[in-house]
């Protein structure tokens, strides 16, 4: 009997075993698979930091022979990229803001109402995400001439603030939301948009943290738009900025690694403080 | 039931805000950021171009001293670094180009005979084109008018890495005359890439879609791109086939880097400045990047190789005034006074190009860099064929480019036979020419 | 005495508005709330796309006139070679990196939804790719993947092997986009494949366990079928994303070499501006959608996962 007991004991304790190694195979292959994922940005940053006659060395150097951090500095003075950071900032922060609301209230009209033509226009509106802006790129130029927004935050602000994408995260996430709760509100005779402020909005905390995220990532990236509609250097954000580094005839690599390190910063704390919520968020809009 | 009220009540006021107030503030921002550009009676022109520190401090001294001596005018100059043309012709197709525009010598003929480019004959007075070199100032005419003025030129030569040649004791031609066969260029190349540390003899800077760079070739080889009268393609003749063979056995025998075909985006520059390629065959505004560079060798200039005849790469740009602009008077007093002696020999001193006038290249310039360098240029120029720049001028030149580009980089990097590429540039250049 | 009618009149006015207001609210507040998207769809898309779409039945150069040619253009693009080539390098390259992606980023989205050690920092080191714009992957990529100097090529020549024409050979010109794009992509499909794997309740597992059930059993009985409307979602935000690549191939290739990376995109940006054809432009636009749209109905029809959507 006991030996039996002993037997089992010893058989769970094999399969703990060979679980924890199980588990330690997998997370050193997990952490193999992040260094991978890591090296570019690495490579960026050593290449940045490296004194400038070494970066086309044929030997391979994973560590620099020196820090010259001068690089960040002078690369930093070459262009004025002080200014084009307050643009990115300005730009993407506006746009947050703008975004967020009427994506809300658009994507929580799909979800919540039945009215004539809404499939149509939800449709019409999801289309818009097939095609390439390069084909409409022109008349949508001319559109933004007319309203006498080139070179201004506007321009690039306006016809970016309806996110096909974000309505549609966001109807996914308020079809979750209990149709009584809308109901209860409505007996209490609380208006359309006060169910909206005060019962909707409360609940939408993790998609409006989804919404921040990607609006301000798909702002602070932009180039195709921005680049037609700012023309002015005073105007530029960070990517066109980046883009005038590169340069017309020659490619200083050291600078130009260094900046791309510097405007991808932003972007990445702003994951890893939210990283959590962020899952989440996403999570909670029902693609699940 | 009152709280009710007053919650409709703050609703419709909301409503109006979140409903109407995107279309309302549309039309107040739209209104706002309208013409803020001319205010107390003052001109303002926009300037375009692209270009390396060096021409744009020389733009913005221009600029500077034009607007000390005319105070009501105020000019800002645009740094648009990529797709130049193509924003170029976003902003001419929604009525708001620049007032002044740089452009290649090769893209004058499109954007004149398209009605883009203001005729700037009125504004000159007779003789002012006898001060130019005839080439260029051809190149900015179409139908008898005027559409640009010449502002500088560039040419190719053959960029070499001195301690290289050193240690192969080669000897470099002492004047045009003696420049290098193809089959001696070739030869050296295969021993630069032999003999000493470089992995390649050369590339040729014709990237990023320039393939009309490979034009020169065929004009040393005796050909011509097009018929005397510039009717009919003539590249699929002996000349034109064995000018393609030639050119593609570079890319078949390794003497130039794989990634340096037509369409790569390859920086050939930084190959040669850190030793990769021995040789190469690249224009003078490089001579500023050379200098901060290429810090491990020295490096000399010397002639392009030549066959039958000599010829050497058309480039530089033109000043032009666009449709758009609502002063093309002042724009047109403007960019003449950018190409007057003065001006002309300013810039391209300090940023190493060659001029357009010539009272300016019987002078003695004084350049900033490399001045034995700029010697040979100033020479090659010399041979830049003038068949070769109408038919770079031409309107339809944007497509006969596009499909060199095609044809040429099937040719370097796919095989495709000389005589096919030969036959198919023929064919998409009679399309594009219209018979 | 004059102004007490006016008054009178003007409350039986705001009466009969709110009224009115009362019996309609129901049916106009919604399309209210969407009014402020619509006007900037409107404004910004709607119209450009129909233009647009006008535009494709002319011969335009951007600069100048147009002329109409009815469906000139469509009929040309039948004809074209280059047309069906980029569309099968735009198949190539869209088969290369949206099944790949997805596989990754699930199976990286599934070790990191157990608790392991760091979880937080490997999630954020898969993720951070995602956040870095176009341009500057593409520029990064160059960079590692140059024939010549590149980190590959010299680490490869250190160790004695033939270096790897990466970009300048027609046969691993498409893979390198690819490799660069599937950097960018994995932590995207992660993040999406983590949070479907967060909301399948834990319960269902639990209830296999019980009942013995391999973890490959489990994977494939309650894990894949949960996920369904993720992939869904997934597979039609990559395909569209793959379908409208642009910035990387135009820094890192240029379409060459030849033509073995010249994509849809890139082909339509070329004749819009570089060739003068906008029209021409505007036509394969038409047609990419067009595409796109029956692509992404088929997979609706195939996967019956619409009414999750729906």
């Amino acid at each position: 009997m006991s030996e039996k007991v002993m037997l089992m004991l010893k058989v769970s304790y094999n399969r703990q075993m060979s679980q924890k190694i199980k588990n330690a195979v997998i997370w050193v292959s997990v952490v193999v698979a992040a260094l991978v994922m890591f090296f570019p940005i690495y490579w960026m940053f050593v290449t940045a930091v490296r004194p400038r006659e070494e970066i086309f060395a044929p030997e391979v150097q994973l560590w620099p022979s020196e820090f010259v951090w001068s690089n960040f500095v002078e690369a930093w003075n070459t262009l004025p990229f002080t200014q084009w950071y307050i643009n990115s900032f300005a730009i993407a922060l506006i746009a947050v803001v703008i975004t967020v609301f009427i994506n809300l209230l658009a994507g929580y009209t799909f979800a919540k109402y039945d009215f004539p033509g809404r499939n149509v226009i939800f449709l019409l509106l999801l289309s818009t995400l097939m095609i390439p802006i390069q084909v409409y790129i022109v008349p949508e130029y001319l559109i933004v001439a007319q309203l006498g927004w080139v070179n201004t935050y506007w321009g690039v602000i306006f016809p970016r603030a309806a996110e096909a994408f974000g309505i549609f995260l966001v109807r996914q996430f308020m079809m979750s939301i209990p149709d009584e709760l809308i109901e209860a509100a409505r007996i209490d005779g609380a208006s359309e948009f006060t169910i909206f402020r005060k019962v909707v909005l409360p609940l939408s905390g993790p998609v409006i943290a989804v919404l921040i995220i990607f609006t301000f990532m798909w702002r602070w990236n932009d180039f195709a738009w921005p680049i037609v509609v700012l023309q002015d250097q005073e105007a530029y954000t960070v990517p066109l900025g980046l883009n005038l580094m590169q340069g017309a005839y020659y490619t200083e690599w050291t600078y130009l690694m260094a900046m791309t390190l510097v405007s991808i910063l932003p972007m990445l704390l702003i994951f890893i403080f939210f990283q959590r919520y962020f899952v989440q968020g996403i999570a909670r809009t029902g693609l699940k | 039931m009152a709280r009710g009220v007053r919650g409709r009540g703050l609703t419709r006021r909301e409503f109006l805000i979140t409903g109407l107030g995107a279309g309302a503030g549309l039309v107040l921002l739209g209104g706002c950021g309208g013409d803020t550009s001319e205010a107390e009676g003052e001109i303002q022109l926009n300037f375009a171009t692209w270009g390396i520190d060096a021409e744009l401090e020389a733009f913005q001294n221009i600029i500077n001293q034009y607007e000390a001596e005319n105070p009501d005018v105020s000019i800002n100059l645009t740094h648009v670094p990529s797709d130049y043309y193509e924003q170029l012709d976003t902003r001419l197709a929604a009525g708001n180009a620049p007032d002044i525009v740089r452009m290649q010598y090769q893209q004058i003929g499109r954007y004149s005979s398209e009605g883009a480019l203001v005729d700037l004959t009125p504004y000159l007075s007779e003789g002012d084109g006898d001060e130019f070199e005839p080439a260029f100032w051809q190149a900015v005419g179409y139908e008898d008018r005027v559409y640009g003025l010449p502002h500088h030129t560039d040419t190719f030569a053959l960029f070499y890495n001195a301690d290289y040649f050193e240690q192969l004791g080669v000897e470099v031609p002492q004047s045009l005359e003696e420049c290098w066969s193809w089959e001696e260029f070739t030869n050296l190349a295969r021993q630069i890439k032999e003999e000493t540390n470089a992995t390649f003899g050369f590339a040729m800077n014709w990237q990023e879609s320039n393939p009309y760079r490979w034009m020169p070739f065929l004009y040393q080889r005796g050909g011509q791109f097009l018929n005397d009268d510039l009717s009919a393609p003539q590249i699929n003749t002996p000349e034109g086939i064995d000018t393609i063979a030639w050119t593609q056995s570079w890319f078949e025998e390794d003497l130039v880097p794989p990634n340096t075909s037509v369409k790569s985006t390859e920086e050939i520059h930084a190959l040669f400045a850190n030793g990769t390629i021995g040789m190469m065959l690249n224009g003078d505004w490089y001579l500023p990047y050379l200098e901060d560079h290429m810090t491990n060798f020295e490096y000399g200039v010397t002639y392009m190789p030549c066959n039958i005849e000599k010829a050497s790469d058309m480039g530089g740009n033109a000043l032009a005034v666009s449709k758009d602009s609502n002063h093309p008077e002042v724009a047109a007093d403007f960019i003449k006074f950018v190409v007057n002696e003065d001006n002309m020999r300013n810039f391209v001193t300090s940023a190493t190009f060659i001029p357009v006038r010539t009272s300016l290249l019987e002078q003695e310039l004084d350049y900033r860099i490399r001045p034995d360098a700029m010697e040979i240029f100033l020479e090659q120029a010399r041979t830049i064929p003038e068949h070769m720049a109408s038919v770079q001028t031409l309107p339809e030149f944007n497509q006969i480019n596009q499909v060199m580009a095609d044809e040429l980089e099937l040719a370097f990097v796919a095989g495709q036979d000389p005589r096919t590429t030969a036959q198919k540039i023929e064919e998409g250049t009679a399309n594009a020419l219209g018979n | 005495m004059q102004r007490r009618p006016l008054q009178k009149g003007t409350g039986e006015l705001r009466i009969r508005i709110r009224r009115w207001w009362q019996r309609h609210q129901r049916r106009l507040i919604p399309y209210l709330f969407i009014t402020p998207n619509m006007i900037v769809f409107a404004a910004f898309m709607f119209i450009p796309i129909l233009y647009a779409f006008y535009i494709s039945f002319h011969d335009w150069s951007l600069i100048g006139t147009s002329q109409f040619i009815g469906l000139g253009n469509y009929f040309n693009m039948m004809q074209d070679d280059l047309f069906w080539q980029v569309l099968i390098n735009t198949a190539i390259y869209t088969l290369g990196t949206v099944p790949t992606s997805m596989i990754l980023g699930l199976g990286v989205a599934i070790l990191l939804n157990r608790w392991i050690p760091a979880r937080g920092i490997l999630r954020s080191i898969f993720f951070m790719p995602v956040v870095i714009s176009g341009v500057a992957v593409a520029l990064v990529a160059s960079w590692i993947f140059n024939d010549h100097y590149g980190i590959i090529n010299n680490t490869l020549r250190q160790m004695g092997s033939d270096p790897i024409p990466w970009l300048s050979s027609p046969t691993w010109a498409m893979p390198s986009l690819i490799i660069a794009t599937l950097w960018t992509r994995i932590g995207f499909c992660m993040v999406i494949y983590l949070a479907g794997l967060q909301s399948i309740p834990s319960s269902y597992y639990d209830a296999a366990q019980v009942d013995g059930a391999s973890s490959w059993k489990q994977f494939r009985y309650i894990t894949w079928p949960l996920l369904g409307p993720t992939t869904f979602f997934l597979l039609i935000i990559n395909v569209i994303y793959s379908f409208h690549v642009f910035d990387l191939i135009y820094v890192m290739t240029g379409g060459g070499p030849g033509f073995s990376t010249t994509v849809i995109v890139q082909y339509i940006y070329q004749a819009a501006f570089q060739t003068g054809q906008m029209g021409y432009a505007a036509a394969m636009g038409v047609v990419l959608y067009f595409i796109i749209l029956a692509f992404t109905a088929i997979q609706w029809r195939i996967s019956r996962q619409g009414e999750s959507i729906e």
